[in-house]
């Protein structure tokens, strides 16, 4: 009879198996999807036939829009369109994976800071030519651009910004948005002394979102990046880390908020301000007991260093790119058609509030009539930018070693100049990669 | 249990009086002392991990009976006051997700079934029989449990894409084994380890070809320890999420990656609805442990011990 037990002997010859195993799977996995990913970049491109990809397809709020603008296409052109889709959160790597086997075709909805990563496949269709047909705002087309080329029409064009309850503001005695970090602060310390609980402002505090910090480094006057030098680390972005330590010190920010966290929070009316997506007000609006929770939601410019400086914003939004190959011309049309098609682009703001990227859906009347998306535009949107970081197919781990170590700082752990040192290592680490 | 009792002799008379003595009683009335404290920690800490076990099994039940807006409530209340149905409801009119809860039970079924056939048979020959390269195959197949998920979930997209598997059962139930084979092969080996050679000798005595004996003779005996390896795999390819998502698509995904396209979504999570269906599709996990659980425990520890 034989012994189960593993030997010393045979756990380096199973280490050994194990490594040649690896190199075995790596070789394997380099040489077999060469035959798939032909198809990618070969195929029909006169196809009228052709793949959607879009995380919105899984959802409950958006499926029924998208719906409606592939079966009007479908019908009016005699196409057939599959609808293909990943959840949110394993999108990109999915998207990925998928992409470099020569799985996906036609057209792929991506987060513009998705962008980069995806067009550095060279997977993608250049579409410079067919943007100027569309009509869209200069920082719509800019959101759908990577190393000078258009590679995304961009479907939805927003921001990241601070919404305030004009309902608290007004309970505080606070007549009017503050513009500077100083009235900032002394807003939150009206709020504060209201009491019952309230955070004045339902900052990021969890790593999941602390990427919020990135505009606020930038108001204090840190770059990120310059060329290919993170400029994280600078006095700038030390002040902002400093300052946001000392809201959280003087709990005029919570620990542990991520988003849901700080919608809920706004939602109870225990929150004056949080910064989200312009989609936020419907969000957080739905998920409150107050009904007219709605209409006390105002988007606000974010507070400025000193009177007169740019206020910052992330840009934020969706555009949809072709994949080179089989149907690409028709996906063309069609990402064209739903992306600047005044007609299209109004029903999907109607059932979405999701702002249009062309001008014509900008001011049509049921989107100019809609002010809290007006005034989001010319508030927020106008000045946004997107993050330097995007360019760079690590930019979520990018994102969560600075967070990490702005965390670190939040709960006394490290001080904010060794903290953004650290931070800054690690970006250039990454970037290098 | 030591006597108490003391036997001490009666002045003047020669006899003996047998009699308890005070320190017995107090020593016994000790002993009942302790060991009530004992079972009292005992049940206490039972209780104790037994609440932190369930708690999160509650917390999925008072989610999934809370109404979003009681989820959402900040701080979170630990008993709901508003308590709905609705989210069970809205699950049983969901056709898609029963079309997930039906590929699941289809492909963790049959990754069950394969992989303890497969390992049966591989255990039995690396139990059993003596050949060259035993001992390195036995190694190898185990060896296939360090590689990264991530790695072999590439390699297997690249082979399933080239071979037209991708979407299908097929590419599921094959990746879903690649990660519960090789435990099940090595499980059972153990379990065949102590199944005496004498017994083979004996039935080979009375006839039987190799292929009898394990059949009629090995396999009856190591039932349960073959119950536990597909209990393992059945419950490993019924929550795998990352192989699911990437090598079916939407029409034979199973529910891992189907609950998770449908409630979680860029801006919000459905909680409560989420935690309906997941409570929902734990049953027939529940259901298969509550029927085979006498087995898992025996068929896990078989082979641990040599006679």
């Amino acid at each position: 009879m034989t012994t189960s037990g593993i030997s010393r002997r045979g756990a380096l010859r199973m280490f050994g198996i194990g490594a040649l195993g690896v190199a075995g799977a790596g070789v394997l996995g380099a040489c077999a999807p060469s035959g798939a990913s032909s198809s990618s970049n070969g195929g029909d491109t006169k196809s009228k036939d052709f793949d959607f990809t879009s995380w919105s397809l899984n959802e409950e709020a958006a499926k029924p829009a998208i719906e409606k603008i592939i079966k009007a296409w479908e019908k009016a052109e005699g196409s057939r369109i599959r609808a293909v889709s990943y959840p949110y959160n394993e999108y990109l790597s999915q998207l990925t994976l998928k992409l470099g086997g020569g799985e996906t075709t036609g057209a792929v909805h991506l987060d513009i800071a998705w962008l980069a990563a995806v067009a550095q496949m060279g997977k993608l269709a250049d579409l410079s030519a067919v943007a100027l047909k569309g009509g869209y705002t200069n920082v719509a087309l800019d959101s759908g651009m990577y190393d000078g080329k258009q590679y995304g029409l961009p479907w939805n064009t927003g921001s990241i910004g601070v919404i305030a309850n004009s309902k608290l503001l007004a309970k505080a005695g606070i007549k009017k948005h503050p513009t500077t970090i100083e009235e900032f602060e002394d807003a939150l310390r009206e709020l504060k002394g209201l009491g019952g609980g309230i955070v004045p402002y339902a900052a990021a505090t969890k790593v999941a979102q602390l990427k919020d910090i990135f505009p606020w480094m930038q108001t204090f006057g840190c770059t990120l990046l310059e060329g290919n030098k993170v400029t994280i680390g600078d006095d700038a972005s030390v002040d902002a880390v400093t300052w946001y330590k000392k809201l959280h010190d003087e709990k005029l920010i919570a620990a542990d908020v991520d988003r849901f966290d700080a919608r809920a929070l706004f939602g109870q009316g225990k929150a004056a301000f949080y910064d989200d997506a312009i989609i936020g007000k419907g969000v957080t609006a739905a998920q409150s007991k107050d009904k007219t929770l709605a209409d006390a939601m105002q988007p606000m410019k974010r507070p400025v260093l000193r009177a007169g400086d740019k206020p910052q914003a992330l840009l934020w939004g969706g555009v949809i790119a072709i994949v080179k190959g089989k149907g690409q011309d028709a996906a063309t049309q069609f990402a064209l058609h739903a992306t600047s098609d005044r007609a299209t682009t109004t029903q999907y703001f109607t059932e979405r509030a999701l702002p249009p990227s062309t001008t014509a859906g900008l001011s049509d009347p049921k989107v100019a009539e809609d002010t809290f998306t007006t005034q989001w535009t010319e508030k927020i949107t106008d000045t946004a930018t997107g993050s330097p970081f995007w360019q760079y197919a690590q930019n979520a781990q990018i994102e969560e070693a600075v967070a990490k170590q702005v965390q670190a700082v939040l709960v006394g752990k490290e001080k904010p100049k060794d903290a953004m040192r650290k931070a800054a290592e690690e970006v250039t680490d990454l970037i290098k990669r | 249990m030591t006597s108490t009792t003391s036997t001490t002799p009666l002045s003047g008379t020669g006899r003996h009086r047998t009699r308890t003595a005070p320190a017995g009683r107090t020593s016994r009335r000790r002993i009942r002392k302790d060991l009530l404290r004992s079972r009292i920690a005992a049940w206490s800490a039972v209780l104790v991990i037994g609440a932190f076990g369930m708690l999160p099994v509650y917390w999925l039940l008072a989610t999934a009976l809370s109404s979003p807006e009681q989820t959402f409530q900040f701080p979170p209340k630990l008993v709901p006051t508003d308590i709905t149905f609705d989210n069970f409801t809205a699950l049983a009119e969901n056709e898609q997700l029963i079309s997930y809860l039906v590929n699941s039970l289809i492909v963790a079924s049959i990754t069950a079934v394969l992989s303890v056939v497969v390992a049966t048979y591989m255990g039995y020959s690396f139990s059993k029989f003596r050949y060259r390269g035993r001992r390195s195959l036995m190694h190898l197949v185990l060896a296939s449990q360090m590689f990264p998920q991530a790695l072999l979930l590439v390699t297997l997209y690249a082979v399933f894409s080239s071979f037209g598997l991708l979407n299908t059962y097929t590419a599921l139930v094959l990746s879903f084994t690649t990660f519960t084979m090789p435990l099940c092969v090595w499980m059972l080996k153990g379990i065949f380890d102590t199944i005496p050679d004498a017994l083979l000798e004996a039935a080979s005595i009375d006839g039987a070809s190799r292929w009898r004996t394990l059949h009629s003779v090995v396999a009856p005996l190591a039932a349960p320890g073959m119950i536990a390896a597909g209990l393992f795999a059945f419950v490993r390819g019924w929550n795998d999420f990352i192989f699911a998502v990437t090598l079916a698509d939407k029409e034979k995904q199973t529910l891992p990656p189907g609950l998770v396209s449908t409630y979680i979504g860029e801006f919000q999570t459905a909680w409560p609805e989420l935690m309906a269906a997941s409570l929902v599709v734990s049953v027939p996990v529940v259901i298969a442990f509550m029927f085979l659980q006498r087995y898992l425990v025996g068929g896990m520890t078989a082979g641990s011990v040599k006679s």
